[in-house]
């Protein structure tokens, strides 16, 4: 199901933004907008800036040209008022695993800042579809999946405009993956903006309402999904590979 | 639960932390245990003093009874004296190990009696005793590095750093306070068993907190450079490593090296060749002409130039008189060797201001008493006190008045440091 999102604020704002690393330029004049209530994956292969991006809208790295805005605020001017409105899941959730899923979620949620009762706790997480007897279990014997819904819930419980997902289905098998979208697009219908990077084209095109190819540094190819539609995978390759071959040549 | 119980859990979790601490807690108390025996067995031995002296004395009073001859108990009798350890001289034993802390002197030459054992080791940063110092000091600080090398790097390695780095004010109070907590712990294992130690052995609340001050800032030296090698974002294994090769560098091979070159920069002469030149000086007397002898004697003690002149016979005032001349003959080599002594030691407190490990060795040594000062201190005491000795029993040789058993209630007493 497409998500209407036309009239939405965009909660991320990037406008032009170029950034180096010594002689090497790894964003490029990218420019993207990810409205509220919206989830727009970054797709790329290694290199192409997809971390970087997400290093600068946490405030990790300044760009030397360009406006970045999340929820208005300017990362690299204001860190920390940006990160109070940014809920991460890196690429691999390590959580501590001597805590159980609510101390983890307890803990994080106290490091941020906004501690929540244990009742409201336990709702996220059944929220975020982990099953009620492994709330109080340590973290030590999760699989990814569970890992990332404790993180989810977390998100969640923080209650902030903006999530960024970091492969997040890399390594989940096809059930945690759907499992992992539906939490994501409820995370959406929230009201939250949602980018992702990953190379899954498939996850992208079944979660996503929008889709942008991120090659050399800035987005050379991006797709909405249109209406009920969703994207054909197909013809999405397509399009991105001649992209890909249009900015080589 | 609040943050600091969920970060000592975390840290509590943790095999290193736990068995470090639990080490690092045995061998504190193993070192005060050790201090403390170490002070009693020498408050002992320094309680047992009078009434050995007492048994002593009674051997010779009965033969000087007899002659009535004060030369003979001067000659024959043993005065003690002694240095009583300071309150805190358990924490800190210093040269009390290896310096005498009970001399028995005579009225005969002094230098030779001070430097027969003087084999104290003036190099204040190689390590001595197994004291609290020595844990504080040497071992403390592989603890420091125990608990400090993956505080950051261990985050990152186990894949949260950018977890902890995304969440607002990008972690900064996290690191403090997980900094904090682990200081705070590694300075409550040390402290908190010597404030006991210390509070059993009478240490002053002031003296207290000080050497409670001085740790906790021993500690932040290192905690601060093992941040510091952390923020190189190398790996825990090369953090450690690091800081394992900066503790060998700090610790040992620098101060060994400094001390190395104080000594060599001040040279100074072994106290046993004062002694030795002060026995020749001696032995060399009899075989200078009496009245040579006496003349010297009397030039520089008129008060004594009236006494009778010596008959052809042997007298106590004549072996006493070349026996001081002696010590007098070395006066200036003594003068020397102090003066060195002296200006190793100001160097050695000045190294200590630039390295941390010699400076917190110099204060406690200091605040202890068991220092160089502390030494040279008592052996101050000794000579104040062999003055006195050899006055009152040159009364009775230079004026032949006689000396019974009764006189020798009337000998002086060593008096040692009030309070001790």
């Amino acid at each position: 199901m497409s998500h209407d999102i036309s009239n939405a604020p965009n909660a991320i704002h990037i406008q032009d933004l170029t950034l180096s690393y010594d002689e090497h330029r790894v964003l490029d004049g990218l420019t993207l907008h990810v409205p509220a209530g919206s989830i727009t994956a970054l797709l790329g292969g290694n290199g192409a800036g997809k971390s970087t991006t997400l290093s600068t809208l946490l405030g990790f790295v300044r760009a030397q040209s360009g406006t970045v805005l999340v929820a208005g605020i300017d990362p690299g001017v204001a860190p920390d008022a940006a990160r109070r409105r940014i809920a991460y899941l890196p690429e691999n959730v390590a959580l501590y695993e001597h805590l159980t899923a609510i101390e983890n979620a307890d803990y994080l949620l106290a490091l941020s800042g906004d501690r929540k009762d244990r009742g409201v706790i336990t709702d996220a997480l059944a929220a975020a579809g982990l099953q009620e007897r492994a709330w109080d279990q340590r973290l030590g014997g999760f699989s990814k999946g569970m890992r990332q819904k404790v993180a989810i819930a977390v998100a969640l419980l923080r209650e902030v405009p903006v999530l960024l997902l970091d492969e997040p289905t890399s390594g989940l098998d096809p059930r945690a993956t759907a499992d992992f979208n539906a939490l994501v697009r409820a995370v959406r219908d929230r009201g939250t903006a949602v980018l992702m990077v990953t190379h899954d084209l498939l996850s992208a095109a079944d979660v996503a309402d929008r889709i942008g190819f991120l090659e050399g540094g800035r987005i050379v190819e991006e797709v909405a999904a249109s209406g009920t539609e969703r994207f054909d995978v197909r013809a999405l390759h397509a399009r991105f590979a001649v992209a890909s071959k249009r900015l080589a040549a | 639960m609040s943050l600091v119980r969920y970060e000592l859990r975390l840290l509590l979790r943790q095999r290193l932390t736990i068995v470090a601490l639990a080490l690092l807690g045995v061998l504190t108390i193993a070192a005060l245990v050790s201090g403390m025996a170490e002070v009693a067995r020498q408050r002992a031995a320094i309680a047992a003093v009078p009434a050995a002296q007492a048994e002593d004395i009674d051997a010779v009073a009965d033969y000087v009874d007899r002659t009535k001859d004060a030369g003979s108990a001067a000659y024959y009798s043993f005065h003690p004296t002694w240095d009583a350890p300071a309150p805190l001289a358990f924490a800190a034993i210093g040269m009390r190990d290896v310096a005498p802390y009970i001399q028995r002197v005579r009225a005969l030459g002094l230098e030779a009696q001070i430097y027969d054992g003087d084999t104290f080791n003036p190099e204040l940063a190689l390590p001595g005793r197994f004291d609290f110092a020595f844990v504080l000091v040497f071992l403390s600080p592989l603890f420091v590095i125990a608990l400090f090398h993956d505080l950051v790097s261990g985050e990152r390695e186990a894949g949260r750093l950018r977890t902890l780095e995304a969440l607002p004010h990008g972690g900064r109070a996290l690191w403090r306070r997980r900094t904090s907590l682990r200081l705070a712990l590694l300075w409550a294992v040390l402290s908190i068993p010597f404030v006991v130690a210390a509070a059993i052995e009478g240490v002053s609340l002031p003296v207290i907190a000080i050497v409670v001050l001085v740790t906790a800032a021993y500690l932040l030296f290192w905690v601060a450079l093992a941040v510091l090698i952390g923020r190189l974002r190398w790996s825990s294994v090369a953090n450690a490593a690091t800081l394992a090769a900066a503790w060998l560098v700090l610790v040992l091979i620098v101060p060994t090296l400094g001390h190395v070159a104080i000594n060599a920069a001040v040279p100074v002469a072994q106290g046993a060749e004062i002694a030795l030149a002060q026995r020749e000086a001696v032995n060399h007397a009899w075989d200078v002409p009496r009245e040579n002898t006496m003349r010297r004697f009397y030039a520089n003690h008129p008060e004594w130039s009236d006494s009778a002149p010596l008959g052809p016979e042997f007298h106590y005032k004549w072996y006493l008189a070349f026996h001081q001349n002696g010590d007098e003959s070395v006066a200036k080599r003594v003068a020397a060797y102090r003066a060195g002594l002296e200006a190793r030691d100001a160097a050695g407190r000045a190294l200590g201001w630039v390295l941390p490990s010699v400076g917190v060795q110099g204060l406690l040594t200091r605040l202890a008493d068991t220092d160089l000062r502390g030494r040279l201190a008592y052996q101050d005491r000794v000579r104040d006190f062999h003055a006195r000795l050899r006055a009152f029993y040159y009364r009775y040789l230079f004026r032949d008045l006689p000396f019974g058993k009764a006189d020798f209630d009337r000998a002086p007493v060593f008096e040692d440091v009030p309070g001790r």
